[in-house]
């Protein structure tokens, strides 16, 4: 029986919020947004050959993983990141960490979790929470979608860390372990930051980024034409779901990363960063705008002004902003 | 679980449905970023009962084709666990191929009681349920 002095926060996106929590049990602290700014989170892709609940794929963020690791290795900070083939193996490492005072971070499928928001409790495999404690027969869970902690039995946990199926967990777990006496944050910032924008404008590749947010309207266009109305809608829903669903903290991890540019401003003082910042919120708020009209669709109330030609133009206009947001950004020193 | 099964959906519209709050951030028109905690909004809940009800759809269109005789019940019970054929291959552990020749009924009919253990293990019911589905689902 351990249980840690955890203190849990509730946070917009699970992965970054996990990182924020971990660090900050660790007397580090680091608030959700700048943990998602320091690991480059924010991205956009469109996967049309990849399908996930009958629909492509659109993501808006970085590979599952990627914020954390990119977090603490920026920082200088030591971690352990495992993976397991064995289930009960996995269980024994846990408990080994667990007794020896580290709260750790998990990987898990959201399908069986018992305690998740029904709505959500799809086949995402990407889902992150903190487990910090042990009684005799539950977990204890800071998960961040949750306003309270949780707790989970041993069989349940199991289950959902060998979540089977696309982007498959494995019993994924990690926790930083040891910590440098300084933090060059103004360094980690920076890099975050050219490391976002350069993923957003510099990559030649045309499902990437803002060009991808073209190409996703391109093909929005003749979604109506040549899939049917039904699935027309269907799969801008998808768009939606990814862009307003659980984990963004809304319009697609925007407002996160605006958030993330205010402070940073801040930090660096300096003023066209802040600028930048507020460039950002008027753009997710047009995504926001976005999504609002696209829902009326999939209602299937649309009135003249939400039909798919419109819908691409909107997008069409917030690829425009975001490349003249990140190619400013990108210039970053 | 068996009982919830027996349900179009299991976490659908069930009682716990729409209760949770979300932190969200916002970006008001006095230039400041916010967080606040509160229920899904109006665009949220639409896209995701969108999703909700294809699901149940096709679960109910894969039933009725299975009380007719045209697919087996996995093709029934891969919509129930909102899986396509290549997300039951994986969970599973039936290669691609198969999971889609073992959705004919046909093929269904000779499967050994190993590869149904697998199915049913993936499906989270026993192999009973699975072989007899004019019993669950019978009016």
């Amino acid at each position: 029986m351990t249980e840690l002095n955890f203190e849990h926060r509730q946070a917009g996106h699970c992965e970054s919020g996990v990182t924020s929590n971990l660090l900050n049990y660790h007397k580090l602290s680091l608030s959700e947004p700048m943990a998602f700014g320091i690991g480059a989170g924010l991205f956009f892709s469109y996967l049309p050959f990849l399908k996930m609940q009958h629909a492509p794929v659109t993501s808006f963020r970085v590979w599952p993983g990627m914020v954390f690791s990119r977090t603490t290795k920026v920082l200088g900070i030591k971690t352990h990141i495992y993976r397991f083939r064995d289930p009960k193996a996995s269980m024994d490492k846990l408990d080994e960490v667990l007794a020896q005072g580290f709260p750790v971070g998990l990987q898990v499928g959201t399908f069986h979790l018992p305690f998740f928001p029904p709505e959500y409790r799809m086949h995402y495999n990407m889902h992150n929470m903190v487990v910090y404690g042990k009684t005799d027969d539950f977990y204890l869970i800071s998960d961040t979608v949750m306003e309270q902690k949780v707790r989970i039995s041993y069989d349940d946990l199991m289950r959902v860390r060998f979540a089977k199926g696309a982007f498959a967990p494995r019993g994924r777990m990690y926790y930083p372990y040891s910590f440098p006496s300084s933090f060059d944050l103004k360094h980690a910032i920076i890099k975050g930051i050219r490391k976002t924008a350069g993923n957003m404008v510099r990559v030649p590749f045309p499902l990437i980024g803002t060009k991808g947010i073209r190409y996703l309207a391109k093909q929005m266009r003749q979604w109506p034409e040549k899939l049917g109305e039904d699935k027309a809608s269907y799969y801008l829903g998808q768009v939606l779901r990814m862009e307003e669903e659980v984990g963004t903290a809304g319009a697609g991890f925007r407002f996160i990363y605006g958030t993330f540019l205010d402070e940073a401003g801040t930090f660096l003082k300096q003023d066209w960063i802040k600028e930048v910042a507020v460039e950002m919120g008027h753009t997710a708020n047009y995504w926001r705008q976005f999504s609002y009209l696209g829902s009326r669709n999939c209602k299937k109330r649309s009135g003249p002004g939400q039909s798919f030609d419109e819908l691409a133009d909107m997008l069409m206009e917030c690829a425009d902003r975001e490349e003249k947001i990140f190619r400013n950004l990108v210039k970053i020193r | 679980m068996e009982k919830q099964m027996e349900n179009s959906n299991p976490v659908y519209k069930n009682k716990s449905y729409g209760q949770y709050r979300e932190m969200l951030y916002s970006y008001d028109e006095n230039g400041n970023f916010q967080k606040s905690v509160s229920y899904h909004g109006e665009p949220d809940r639409v896209v995701l009962e969108q999703a909700w009800d294809l699901f149940n759809e096709r679960a109910e269109e894969a039933k009725q084709k299975v009380l007719a005789g045209k697919v087996s019940p996995i093709a029934y019970y891969m919509e129930k666990i909102l899986a396509d054929p290549m997300g039951l291959s994986m969970m599973a552990g039936v290669s691609l191929w198969k999971v889609k020749l073992h959705c004919k009924p046909f093929f269904f009919k000779r499967l050994s009681d190993r590869t149904l253990t697998q199915y049913a293990e993936a499906f989270n019911i026993s192999m009973e349920q699975l072989k007899n589905f004019e019993h669950l689902t019978g009016k």
